[in-house]
């Protein structure tokens, strides 16, 4: 009644959702990479795909921190 | 930046600086969450520039220039000169009697200038060992990934005349 | 975490002061004691009372803390300011509502009771309750002190409007589930010939 408890619950799942954002960080890495590549060999049309495919991990990394967020003003004091 | 932040009943520097240790670790990781989201829309930036930059259509327009005498060079000799632009190194060898070539000296791998190495009949990159064969210019061996970009010639009136670069950005 | 709970009961003070003097003993603040040791009425009366931290479920001295230099930590345990953070500007000996953190001139340090966190966080008993003879300063299992005493602890206190819930204890006779302080009762006014003095 006294001690609050530790609020561990939630800091596995803001874990596991750090996880995936590292892991799609690395897949965006590898996209940009092989986009320039492709761009300065004179490939334009790899240039497309490549920025709808960058905008879609991003907003999976967006959504993953708005998760992260959320959980963090339901798990915290306030 | 408030549109970008929860709506929450304490202050951001409440949030920030908690009072109970056990927030502290939220506080760490929903920071480093930040960060690695300012890096994943940083890296789309970059997609989208590279978007933006193959929308643009360079001039069609390429520069005829002169590079050498059609007999100045010896087998196995080279030249090297700049084409299109005064800052873009270009190498030109006569592999044969007949048959010279020319490509862009700048490494596609970080840009280092290229030789021709007579012995082994390639285009060898110092700095990270990267080579490139003579005929078309495709990369035989190490980090580079993309072909050196060629330049046309035409032998016009015994003079060999830069006139187009093929397989680079345009 | 071991079970165990602080109780204070300020009744059973004899004024040994030994709890004083086996705090300044922890080598982490030697010679400087964090007991609040009080005479009730020096003049009247040899009553005293001995008190510690009481350890706020939300600690008003490190909500005011401007260098964030007080933490709670997660058995409960309100900490003494961080030395590296303190800057000695007493808004914290303040704002208590029990008079608990004291400003220490020759450190420029806040220093106050943290419960001898060294020794409780691995089971043992704070310094001054190992040492009280009378056991006005307790720390023991819940159900020893429902046992051993009549009184009931409470750790709900009322300063006006505001609720402040503690995590040490203070005995109280049964069927008092909350302690209200009026800050009145202590204001001296009146015939006394210290009132002057006073304000």
């Amino acid at each position: 009644m006294n001690a609050k408890p530790p609020q561990n619950r939630g800091l596995t799942a803001i874990d596991g959702a750090m996880v995936l954002i590292i892991v799609l960080l690395m897949v965006q890495i590898w996209l940009l990479s092989a986009t320039l590549e492709t761009y300065l060999a004179g490939h334009r049309e790899a240039a497309l795909p490549g920025a709808i495919i960058s905008a879609i991990l991003f907003a999976a990394c967006l959504a993953l921190y708005r998760f992260v967020d959320r959980l963090d003003s339901q798990v915290r004091r306030g | 930046m408030s549109w970008f932040r929860k709506p929450s009943s304490t202050p951001l520097w409440r949030d920030e600086f908690p009072v109970f240790t056990a927030d502290e670790r939220y506080v760490s990781r929903r920071q480093f969450t930040k960060f690695l989201t300012l890096t994943s829309f940083s890296m789309m930036v970059g997609n989208l520039w590279i978007l933006a930059r193959s929308t643009l259509r360079r001039p069609a327009t390429w520069p005829r220039v002169p590079v050498a005498a059609a007999g100045e060079i010896p087998v196995g000799g080279v030249r090297t000169f700049n084409y299109p632009a005064a800052d873009d190194p270009c190498i030109l060898v006569r592999t044969s009697a007949e048959e010279y070539v020319a490509y862009s000296q700048k490494c596609t791998h970080l840009s280092c200038a290229v030789y021709y190495e007579k012995a082994q009949n390639r285009l060898e990159c110092p700095c990270h060992r990267g080579f490139f064969s003579i005929e078309d210019g495709s990369v035989l061996e190490g980090p580079p990934q993309r072909a050196l970009p060629r330049v046309a010639l035409e032998k016009t009136d015994g003079q060999l005349v830069a006139i187009r670069m093929e397989g680079g950005l345009v | 975490m071991f079970g165990m709970e602080f109780y204070v009961d300020p009744s059973r003070c004899i004024g040994c002061q030994s709890c004083l003097k086996a705090c300044e003993e922890c080598d982490t603040h030697r010679g400087v004691s964090m007991i609040n040791f009080d005479f009730i009425d020096r003049e009247a009366t040899i009553a005293t009372a001995a008190y510690v931290c009481w350890h706020c479920d939300d600690p008003t001295c490190a909500q005011v803390c401007p260098a964030d230099a007080i933490k709670k930590y997660d058995d409960g345990i309100v900490g003494s300011s961080l030395k590296p953070r303190c800057i000695g500007c007493s808004n914290c000996v303040l704002a208590c509502p029990f008079g608990i953190p004291k400003l220490v001139p020759q450190y420029e340090q806040m220093m106050k009771c943290d419960m001898c966190y060294d020794r409780t966080s691995v089971g043992k008993r704070p310094m001054c309750a190992t040492v009280c003879p009378s056991q006005a300063l307790a720390y023991v299992t819940p159900e020893t002190i429902a046992a051993t005493r009549r009184e009931k602890p409470v750790n709900t206190f009322w300063f006006g409007n505001q609720k402040i819930t503690t995590k040490v204890y203070m005995m109280a006779p049964a069927g008092t589930p909350e302690i209200a302080i009026d800050v009145a009762d202590y204001i001296w006014e009146g015939d006394h010939e210290l009132v002057p003095q006073a304000f």
